[in-house]
């Protein structure tokens, strides 16, 4: 069985300071990715998944992120080589591409990515494949035979699990793992690998985003909260000054 | 001259930071407190292969040269606050792992590298002893020879690990007439019959780093198990005290930058008399020379790995290395706690154990007076 991982590279939260241009920001795989890929790899491990391919679409700096999955241990990963401003219908169909030419079992990635907190690519790649789709999964077990997966979604109103026939989509939730840090051994390792490259015209997919991002702004600062002392004097400020009860 | 570092060098001080900062720094304050040697920190940098850095990768190591191996030293004395564990782990690397590598048989190689590299074996050194310190050859410690094997007879001290170490490099005479000559290195496993592993010294700092006193009673050792020829003993502590002089204080200049940042971001945040602390001359001051420090260790350090690396022996670069490194980092522990006043001296705030700590480094891998000694002999006084 093999999986195919998508991961996103984004910018660390922790490495970026106001004013620092996000070209030129520290960037990380997507930590809802690093998820996905850690999961996979625990598949492989255990016996479950024979190969995992991980894919990612951007310039040739990405390809740091993308050793980075290497060296975490996927067998092989694809640079599908694109900068322009994308969204996550253009993505769906670039990975579907990717689906059709590799045919896998699962494809795993996060429920979202911390940058743009879409959370549609997922959704639209399994709509596009017409595949059965798990999103927000804290929990993964495979049926005997392999040909379902058991999926433990966390929903506002509790814990929903859901059955999925394979092949799926399987979009990963926050509580499903901790990934393991990179070896040194493992980028060596993944230093040795080749990447291999891709464009959108050898995927057969016409690049045309439905949305445009217009501008991007930082949220006005809020007022600082305050600190209560006891219970009453909470309730007498929520009765009688912000007037909520 | 080119002073940046590639993109695998990059790539590997940014992953021993990330690993360092989750992976190593819980418990520091009671693990101080009860001198608890961190084992599952020990695997853990072993996993991520830091037991490893310099040694060929035919043996289980990563193969990396001298620059980049204190690199990733650096970033992980930057990351990770048990600078016992790092203290453990330098020991480990240039008194027992490089001296195989440089001075053992293949198959000696091929019995501990892997192990060594991997976090299945733990490395202590055993030179010093109650009477000899500073000159180290003239130890006391016998090997007579017996047929295929050699008997070990004496006592030594400061042994860094000795208490939780699986193979030993213990020094002694094979003929005490001969002096420095006669110095011999053997590779003593713990459980070899003669050898007692005596009680866990208490001390200032490094506290999270064991050390022992070691007691040798007719130890029988294999003559397989001698590393080095007869006689060779002192070459090789000259050889693993050159390595270490240039990289044991790596993690330092790490630890130096972190507490350069501490004090910027303290001196930016606290007021007093109405403007935050770094506006006054007199706070100040104590950070540009924090920040001056750090450089010019950090620059040394680098220089020392990169003749290194070139071949060179750099013996007296090793030794200004070594001293500026361990003076640099006493001075900015104290400016670093003066800094933060009150804060800075109680437990909580970490910076009293990183100065405790850092005070031992003026005196292991040879004192700051035996460094001087070595430059001054070398410039020809």
């Amino acid at each position: 069985m093999k999986i195919l991982v998508a991961f996103k590279a984004v910018s660390d939260p922790d490495g970026w300071a106001p004013g620092v241009p996000a070209s030129d920001a520290t960037r990380i795989i997507n930590p809802f990715d690093a998820i996905a890929i850690e999961e996979a790899m625990r598949f492989r491990e255990r016996g479950d998944a024979s190969s995992v391919v991980a894919v990612t679409i951007g310039a040739p700096r990405v390809e740091e992120q993308v050793r980075t999955s290497m060296a975490m241990g996927v067998d092989r990963a694809v640079r599908i080589d694109d900068d322009r401003p994308i969204d996550p219908y253009v993505v769906s169909r670039l990975l579907a591409a990717m689906v059709g030419r590799e045919q896998p079992a699962i494809v795993l990635m996060g429920k979202q990515a911390i940058d743009d907190d879409s959370s549609q690519t997922g959704q639209m790649l399994a709509a596009l494949l017409g595949w059965p789709q798990a999103t927000f999964v804290s929990k993964i077990e495979l049926g005997e035979n392999r040909s379902h997966a058991h999926c433990t979604r966390e929903t506002d109103a509790g814990l929903e699990v859901v059955s999925v026939r394979l092949p799926a989509v399987i979009t990963t939730d926050l509580r499903l793992n901790e990934p393991r840090y990179v070896s040194l051994a493992g980028l060596i390792r993944a230093r040795r690998k080749p990447i291999e490259c891709l464009t959108c015209d050898d995927l057969g997919v016409d690049v045309q985003p439905m949305t445009t991002l217009l501008s991007t702004e930082p949220l006005a600062a809020r007022p600082p909260g305050t600190m209560v002392d006891s219970v009453e004097q909470l309730m007498s400020k929520l009765c009688d000054e912000v007037n909520v009860l | 001259m080119d002073f940046d570092w590639s993109q695998e060098q990059r790539e590997f001080r940014d992953e021993v930071v990330r690993f360092a900062t989750t992976q190593l720094n819980d418990n520091l304050i009671e693990n101080d407190r009860q001198s608890v040697f961190n084992h599952d920190g020990w695997k853990k940098c072993a996993e991520f292969g830091v037991q490893g850095l310099p040694v060929p990768e035919e043996y289980g190591g990563l193969g990396c040269d001298a620059l980049t191996t204190v690199g990733v030293l650096e970033q992980l004395g930057y990351a990770c606050r048990d600078n016992g564990l790092i203290f453990s782990i330098n020991a480990h690397l240039w008194t027992v792992a490089m001296p195989l590598v440089a001075f053992g048989t293949e198959q000696q190689k091929q019995r501990y590298l892997p192990g060594l590299c991997g976090g299945r074996l733990i490395g202590g050194n055993a030179m010093t002893e109650p009477d000899s310190g500073s000159d180290a050859y003239s130890l006391r410690t016998t090997a007579q020879k017996r047929g295929g094997r050699y008997l070990l007879s004496g006592s030594k001290t400061y042994v860094t690990n000795g208490p939780m170490a699986d193979v030993l490099v213990v020094f002694a005479t094979v003929d005490p007439a001969k002096g420095p000559q006669g110095v011999t290195a053997f590779l003593v496993e713990k459980d070899a019959p003669g050898l007692t592993v005596g009680r866990k010294l208490d001390k200032m700092g490094l506290r999270t780093a064991p050390m022992a006193e070691l007691f040798l009673d007719k130890c029988e050792t294999p003559e397989q198990n001698r590393l080095g020829e007869e006689g060779a003993g002192s070459a090789l502590f000259t050889h693993a005290m050159n390595w270490e002089r240039g990289c044991i204080l790596a993690s330092a200049v790490g630890s130096m930058q972190r507490l350069l940042e501490i004090c910027i971001r303290y001196a930016k945040e606290r007021k007093q008399f109405g403007q935050p602390i770094g506006k006054f001359q007199l706070v100040a001051d104590k950070i540009v020379n924090m920040k001056i420090r750090v450089e010019t260790a950090r620059h040394m350090l680098y220089h020392g790995a990169w003749l290194r690396g070139g071949g060179k022996t750099a013996v007296m670069e090793a030794a200004m290395t070594k001293l500026h490194i361990a003076e640099s980092w006493v001075r900015s522990c104290e400016d670093a706690i003066q800094i933060h006043g009150g804060y800075g001296y109680l437990t909580e705030h970490e910076l009293e154990r990183e100065l405790r700590d850092a005070i031992g480094s003026r005196i292991y891998s040879g004192t700051s007076e035996i460094q001087r000694t070595i430059i001054a002999a070398l410039l020809g006084l």
